[in-house]
């Protein structure tokens, strides 16, 4: 018998490998939400004050992290999708989930970081330098709350940071003296930070190299991801909400409702729609939350449909009739009858529209019309890109590579799911 | 028969105007709605308010909203979509000189996007070699899956920084001018190979998809089975039986895939620097040129429902029996 990889195999690989990876990075971070919850108990008000979104973030993704694996290990029984064979589109899907949920165990850099630009501009894959720390100057006793900010700063790390300085090259003499492009500065050997008598100067590698502003690429494509993947779902389930309400609606009361959606249904499907998407996002003004709200709404027609004539079909049927007579609300008929029959093929047309969706998201951004300058995303990477075309190659290869393989897992997952639905379409 | 046909005609006018009205008065609100006045423009600390309301007055603008939505309405109904702001020409006139490029660019993609996929489906159907079908229909859906900015400044980086083959943008060379009207012609298409490239390759990979399944599938059929039994040669079953039967289904698409090229291939425009329709209708929301946006999308609409049309004819060319369904 042929042994297959099945899903599962590769989750338990990807997890193994980044908590051995990260082992120190998420004893970090555990050790942290200690610190933080024996501050909540002696300072209730002040701990609400310090709560930013990155350290939320940073937290929760460790609690999910260790507990997902022996959850679906504990659960195997019921959750039949991981014994399923594994391919590379199912891999790299998985993959972009674990990206998704533990950005901050992948890449505990900040994507917005930069710092000594001279020495860190547009360098390429795997290029390395020195980064040396400084000891911030304390004189007085720290009260928790201040040991907490501390501690979470050396762990979370903020956009700035006054204490980090790269360089070329370092010297370690009675003075510190650092390289930037060959000029030499010099740092107090006692203002640097010191672990076990060591002074710690670390080699900093960029993976897949910087961009123009010396931030690190590798963290800027993980929080990139997360972003196109946040719209991609948000929008998704909006369109989801709003095709299969209005499907039901039309398909069960028809009148004229039916006969004003299926006009608009008409409009929309008859018309290149990423034209008043970029309308109403330029003059609207375009955010992440305008953006999911934009394709949202313009993707619902083709799921109305499915969901509308699903409908018109099953009403004839006799369990729809007895859930009437036996006096089921419009929700619960909803939810209970109709819901369960349709997901199959709402499901593809589901996986369809988040490749659209993701692509749309990626087209705007590159537009210069996406989730804004805030957020780094693929499509707004590539367009920054295109200006260091002759220089810098991995600006534009990496994030597009990303996009690529995400639209061509989506897109052949959702053929395959398409094929076990309907298996009579080869 | 023949009233049937003058029916549907007239039906199908019908629904298109209504189509194309709603459209328009829906570009109308959102355009209303946007925040944001013209007359701000003309409002500064030396003139005070009176020249902005001078304007407003103009240009009927402060008259009640439903007032200037009839005023609007009519004047597109008579043929009058009023002036552009930046190129201070009848907006027709500005739409007629980026369309007939882009008339030409998605007719030439057009065309190569149905001969290379249907080329490409007999290719294979005709060697039977099956890794090759299976690899082809997975690089189909990989081509397919490359968003055209992607392709576009990979095709930028590798054809025109390194090995310098092709210009990088724009329609013509510097010295267009003075060639001989042959060489103008070729300086023209070999400025537009990229730009071809990056366009039909997805619309390739997706006709090619299509092809290939219903090809498959009346492969396995009992018409051909009979035909193949009957002594028929493969290449005319192929040719003569297989081919139209499976161009069906490809022209609907086909037909959405015109209709989209037509309105403005946007993303390739935009790369390549092209004066096509896309790249008007982005650069004409981007400076709230008002009239020339709704005359943009008002074609980008009408051309969507043309090329529909046309893939109605065209299957009812293929098949007499469908009148029916398009009737309705």
């Amino acid at each position: 018998m042929k042994s297959a990889i099945k899903i599962i195999h590769w989750l338990l690989f990807l997890w193994l490998l980044l908590i051995i990876l990260r082992f120190e990075l998420i004893i970090d971070y555990l050790s942290l939400i200690f610190n933080y919850i024996s501050l909540f108990l002696g300072d209730t008000s002040s701990a609400i004050e310090v709560l930013n979104f990155s350290f939320v973030d940073a937290s929760l993704s460790t609690l999910i992290f260790l507990l997902i694996i022996p959850l679906m290990l504990i659960f195997r029984k019921r959750l039949h999708f991981i014994k399923g064979k594994l391919n590379f589109s199912f891999a790299f899907l998985i993959a972009l989930c674990f990206v998704f949920l533990f950005a901050p165990i992948i890449s505990n850099e900040n994507p917005e970081f930069s710092k000594n630009l001279s020495v860190t501009k547009l360098l390429p894959p795997l290029s390395s330098v020195q980064q040396i720390e400084l000891n911030p100057k304390m004189d007085r006793e720290l009260t928790k709350l201040e040991i907490f900010r501390k501690n979470s700063e050396k762990i979370i790390k903020p956009p700035f940071n006054d204490n980090v300085i790269m360089a070329d090259s370092v010297l370690l003499n009675d003075k510190i003296i650092f390289y930037h492009n060959n000029q030499p500065n010099e740092v107090e050997r006692n203002s640097l930070n010191f672990k076990d008598e060591i002074p710690v100067i670390e080699k900093r590698i960029f993976l897949l190299g910087t961009d123009e502003f010396g931030r690190d690429l590798f963290t800027r494509l993980i929080y990139g991801t997360r972003i196109s993947i946040t719209v991609g779902l948000g929008a998704v389930l909006l369109s989801f909400i709003i095709g299969i309400i209005l499907g039901f609606i039309a398909g069960y009361q028809g009148g004229l409702l039916d006969i004003v959606l299926n006009r608009f249904t008409e409009i929309f499907l008859a018309f290149p729609v990423i034209y008043l998407v970029i309308l109403i996002l330029a003059f609207f003004g375009s955010s992440i939350f305008s953006v999911i709200i934009v394709l949202g709404i313009s993707g619902w027609m083709s799921l109305f449909k499915i969901v509308k004539s699903e409908v018109l079909s099953i009403k004839q049927k006799d369990f729809f009739s007895t859930a009437e007579l036996v006096g089921l609300s419009k929700l619960q008929i909803l939810s209970k009858e109709i819901i369960p029959l349709i997901i199959a093929p709402v499901l593809v047309n589901l996986v369809f529209l988040f490749s659209n969706v993701v692509l749309a998201e990626a087209a705007l951004s590159y537009l210069g019309l996406g989730t804004g300058n805030s957020f780094p995303s693929w499509g707004s990477m590539i367009s920054s890109g295109q200006e260091y075309i002759t220089k810098a190659w991995w600006l534009i290869a990496f994030p597009g590579l990303g996009l690529i393989l995400t639209l061509f897992s989506t897109n052949s997952s959702g053929m395959l799911l398409g094929k076990m639905i309907n298996p009579r379409i080869k | 028969m023949k009233i049937d046909i003058i029916k549907t005609l007239f039906t199908r006018f019908l629904s298109s105007v209504l189509t194309l009205f709603l459209l328009v008065s829906f570009l109308f609100i959102i355009i209303r709605l946007s925040p944001g006045d013209p007359t701000d423009n003309y409002i500064s600390a030396k003139l005070g308010t009176e020249l902005s309301e001078k304007i407003a007055e103009k240009f009927s603008l402060n008259q009640p909203i439903t007032n200037q939505y009839f005023a609007f309405i009519s004047n597109i109904i008579r043929g009058d979509m009023g002036v552009s702001y930046n190129y201070r020409l009848p907006v027709f006139e500005v739409i007629w000189q980026y369309f007939s490029f882009t008339l030409v660019f998605a007719s030439i993609s057009f065309i190569l996007q149905i001969t290379l996929s249907i080329w490409i489906a007999l290719w294979v159907i005709k060697k039977r070699k099956r890794w090759l079908d299976n690899f082809l229909t997975n690089s189909s859906i990989f081509v397919y899956s490359i968003p055209a900015f992607a392709l576009g400044v990979a095709l930028i980086y590798i054809f025109s920084f390194n090995l310098n083959i092709f210009p990088i943008s724009g329609l013509k060379s510097l010295d267009y001018d003075y060639l001989p009207f042959f060489s103008q012609f070729l300086d023209k298409l070999h400025h537009l190979v990229l730009p071809l490239i990056t366009l039909s390759a997805g619309g390739v990979a997706l006709f090619y998809k299509y092809i290939k399944e219903s090809m498959d599938e009346l492969n396995s059929q009992t018409f051909i089975l009979n035909l193949r039994a009957s002594g028929l040669e493969d290449n005319v079953i192929l040719r003569k039986h297989i081919l139209p039967n499976a161009l069906r289904p490809l022209i609907s698409v086909a037909g959405i895939e015109l209709g989209i090229l037509l309105g403005g291939a946007l993303i390739t425009e935009v790369i390549f620097s092209l004066p096509g329709m896309g790249r008007l209708t982005v650069d004409s929301i981007f400076s709230r040129d008002y009239p020339l946006v709704i005359g943009c999308v008002f074609t980008a609409g009408a051309v969507m429902i043309l090329a529909n049309f046309l893939a109605d004819i065209a299957k009812l060319r293929l098949d007499k029996r469908l009148i029916k369904g398009i009737l309705n």
